[in-house]
């Protein structure tokens, strides 16, 4: 049946939208940043026991634009939220968040005149791992979610998502561009 | 700038009387009796003293501003005397208590230690001016260290130092509106939006906390010059081991002057503790240095025990002890694999190693607490639980495993030649700069001042153990890694004579008003019901005075400052972090090196950004 019948052995027919999903799911690498105590479990999710290779995202990458996933690990302070968005949004499309531990999802134990009272206050988060902080087995799984969430995705959502982002910053663009007199 | 909204009223639960302050806040008592110090002080300075002596076993001198930097001075330059450092500046706002007339608001509180004479000694001194506008002298014409813990204190309480060379804010972004430690600002932070619907109107004040873009811009620090380049480390930079912003002023490749730059982490630690009861605090000290956790817990219920005056069971001081030397161990190891990862071309490797012996010691205290880093073991009375009878194995498999694969890690590193050329020479403090900078633990041994809290204050039975105290007379960034591996070995020396010697018996105090009863005393005894039901309800009641404590945490000193007004939370809570002290050598020891060897210094202070920022 189809066009399988008529190939040989050994090759595979797919979707290239699942190819790249696939490729997405297996190495996501994560931005090399970390804020409090969930960045030590972060660290220990890359060392031999827990082992975070296995899910293709043990390239902690230092600069944002070739990273491709942030793990908020711990407390966003005032000072920091700033530093945290711009690096957000250094990063390149596909990008995905992960808010580690309760501090980075909702405030944690530190609701105070210092602390931003989740991160999803200032950039979107896509999985929310609870714990204090969290097991690095917590924060695989966590991966694991990921990746079933980028398995879902559909290239027409980019496409529609882009364009209209694209459009809002050129609208945003042309709304503070002074117009230079005579014209 | 558009005017901050902070949470502008307080909370409906913070100003609802709350069950646990029972009767009027008292003040502090004045120090009584006298001591040797204290009576020289007294005999110099006369009518200008206010009151001398010991106050909870603590030598104390209140003095009036005006003469408080020529007691300093005095302090230190007689031989007497001889108080070489000072360890801490806090302050206390007394708006809240009922001080007499005429007497100013705030108090700043100074801790001075002497190494020679093994003494501590508090300070402390009224503010001058009005309580709007509060003043005090500064120190840091006698003493360096002074300069951040100044700073310290006037970004969170707003006292300013006159005479102060650098005097802005540390910790909150330049333009935060307010003093945030000061009584009359409330805690802050968001209401608690008791809703799943996001039509509700409560959903309308989040996001408001966060500041504009602009007011945390990076600005050039005072005293920096546009002709030399100006490089920005961090806040988010590999190796700043957390969010350290570091202004670095270069001349060519050579280092010119740094100015780090903090507050990235502020969780407002000291806030919280004061609006939170005693108990309740220990759970907030594992975040604060979250490589140990132990040590944090413990520096916080000794001071709370020995203003309590709870006698500790014979048992739980030994598995305190175990727990502390274990997360020293751990920590270091952090320490070890994060600075080779920095410097050395083993890095990776090391770091893999090192792990490796850590993930042993967490599974220690995930066998008794359940937690990997958070663990809250220690508290106040004693330990949460007895240790499994599976522990004591399990350590001693430990002890005997680790010296063998610590030597392993020695031969990888000590006599390396990438590893020495990295480090010999580089970040020399000398004797007299880390006294004057008020350096302690690792940094204050590497340069060759033998002193360690555990032998020489000696608190929860170290007295009884035998172990050496690794100094190194090089005072550079390889003494300290010298330092560093000894205690190492060290920690395993108490280990075995601790593990060796575990007493049977209770794990926490039988102190009713301070530990809960059994639960199957609960059943059977009605002043047991009474006893967990003023526990719970009210927490426990620290009498009225003041307290500090330090003990030796793998960073350092660790020493928490406590002001209690008789109810159940503390009035004024102060923690006085290690690596904050530490890091402020960081601009001296990277003067007139080379940009690489800033990388090195950073990992050779080994800070921990919770701790520093608090």
């Amino acid at each position: 049946m189809g066009i399988e019948e008529k190939l040989p052995e050994g090759i595979l027919t797919t979707s290239l939208e699942a190819l790249v999903n696939w490729s997405r799911q297996n190495s996501t690498w994560p931005l090399l940043f970390g804020l409090a105590c969930c960045a030590i479990e972060m660290i220990a999710s890359g060392t031999p026991r827990h082992d975070i290779a296995r899910y293709g995202s043990e390239l902690f990458r230092a600069s944002p634009r070739q990273a491709d996933l942030m793990i908020v690990s711990g407390r966003v302070s005032n000072k920091m939220a700033p530093v945290v968005k711009r690096l957000y949004d250094q990063m390149l499309e596909p990008k995905w968040v992960i808010a580690m531990g309760i501090c980075a999802s909702a405030g944690g134990p530190f609701n105070n005149y210092a602390i931003i009272q989740g991160v999803d206050k200032i950039i979107p988060v896509d999985v929310y791992i609870p714990g204090c902080p969290p097991r690095p087995e917590a924060l695989l799984y966590g991966l694991d979610k990921l990746r079933e969430k980028q398995g879902q995705e559909r290239f027409t959502d980019y496409t529609r998502d882009y364009a209209r982002k694209e459009l809002a910053k050129y609208q945003a663009i042309q709304a503070l561009t002074p117009r230079k007199a005579g014209r | 700038m558009s005017p901050l909204n902070v949470s502008p009223k307080r909370r409906e639960y913070e100003v609802l009387p709350s069950l646990n302050v029972p009767g009027i806040p008292a003040v502090a008592p004045l120090p009584s009796g006298e001591t040797e110090d204290t009576r020289r002080i007294v005999e110099r300075f006369g009518q200008d003293i206010l009151a001398a002596g010991l106050h909870n076993g603590l030598q104390t001198v209140i003095v009036k501003p005006e003469r408080l930097v020529e007691l300093a001075q005095f302090i230190k330059d007689e031989p007497k005397l001889a108080y070489e450092t000072i360890i801490d500046v806090s302050s206390v706002d007394r708006l809240e208590l009922p001080i007499p007339q005429g007497e100013p608001r705030f108090q700043t509180v100074y801790q001075f230690r002497s190494y020679r004479r093994k003494k501590h000694l508090m300070v402390i001194s009224p503010t001058q001016g009005d309580d709007d506008h509060p003043r005090a002298p500064s120190l840091t014409s006698v003493f360096r260290g002074a300069t951040w813990p100044e700073r310290e204190v006037y970004d969170l309480m707003g006292i300013t130092f006159d005479g102060h060379p650098d005097l802005r804010r540390i910790l909150m972004p330049a333009h935060w509106p307010y003093h945030p430690l000061q009584k009359q600002i409330p805690l802050g932070g968001e209401e608690v939006p008791f809703s799943l619907t996001w039509d509700d109107p409560e959903f309308e004040t989040l996001g408001t906390q966060i500041l504009p873009a602009e007011s945390v811009k990076p600005t050039l620090p005072p005293g920096m010059n546009r002709r030399h380049m100006i490089i920005n480390m961090g806040p988010h930079h590999p190796s700043t081991h957390g969010v350290l912003r570091l202004v670095v002023e270069l001349d060519g490749e050579r280092v010119v002057k740094v100015d780090p730059d903090l507050g990235y982490l502020h969780s407002g630690f000291e806030k919280t503790g004061e609006n939170k009861r005693y108990k309740d605090f220990v759970y907030y000290t594992d975040r604060m240095d979250y490589l140990s956790a132990m040590n944090n817990n413990l520096g916080y219920v000794l001071t709370v025990e020995a203003m309590l005056g709870v006698e500790i069971p014979e048992r739980a001081q030994v598995i305190r002890v175990i727990m502390g030397e274990l997360q020293r161990i751990a920590s270091h190891l952090l320490w070890l694999a994060t600075h080779a990862l920095d410097v050395s071309g083993t890095g990776m490797s090391l770091l893999m190693y090192a792990t490796r012996e850590r993930e042993l010691i967490l599974d220690l205290f995930e066998l008794v607490c359940g937690a990997r880093l958070t663990t809250s073991y220690i508290r106040i009375g004693g330990v949460w639980r007895d240790v499994p009878d599976i522990f004591l194995d399990r350590v001693r498999q430990f002890i005997q495993a680790f010296p063998g694969r610590l030597a392993e890690y020695e031969a990888m590193l000590t006599e390396s030649p990438v590893w020495r050329e990295r480090l010999e020479g580089i970040g020399v403090i000398s004797r007299e700069d880390a006294l004057n900078m008020g350096l302690t633990g690792p940094m204050l041994r590497g340069s060759g001042v033998d002193w360690d809290l555990r032998r020489d204050m000696p608190y929860s039975g170290y007295e009884n153990y035998d172990f050496v105290v690794p100094v190194s007379q090089r005072g550079d960034s390889y003494g300290r890694y010298l330092v560093r591996m000894e205690e190492m070995r060290q920690s395993v020396r108490i280990l075995e004579q601790a593990v060796a010697n575990l007493p049977d018996g209770p794990y926490k105090t039988n102190d009713r008003k301070v530990a809960l009863p059994p639960r199957p005393e609960l059943d059977l005894s009605m002043e047991a019901l009474i006893h967990h039901f003023k526990l719970v309800t009210e927490g426990i009641h620290v009498p009225p005075g003041m307290y500090y404590h330090g003990i030796e945490a793998s960073k350092g000193e660790l020493g928490y400052f406590i002001y209690s007004d008789g109810s159940g939370r503390p009035y004024r809570l102060h923690v006085r972090g290690p690596s904050f002290n530490n890091l402020y050598a960081l601009d001296h020891m990277c003067r007139g090196a080379m940009l690489s060897d800033v990388v090195t210094n950073i990992g050779s202070v080994d800070i921990v950004l919770g701790e520093v920022d608090r």
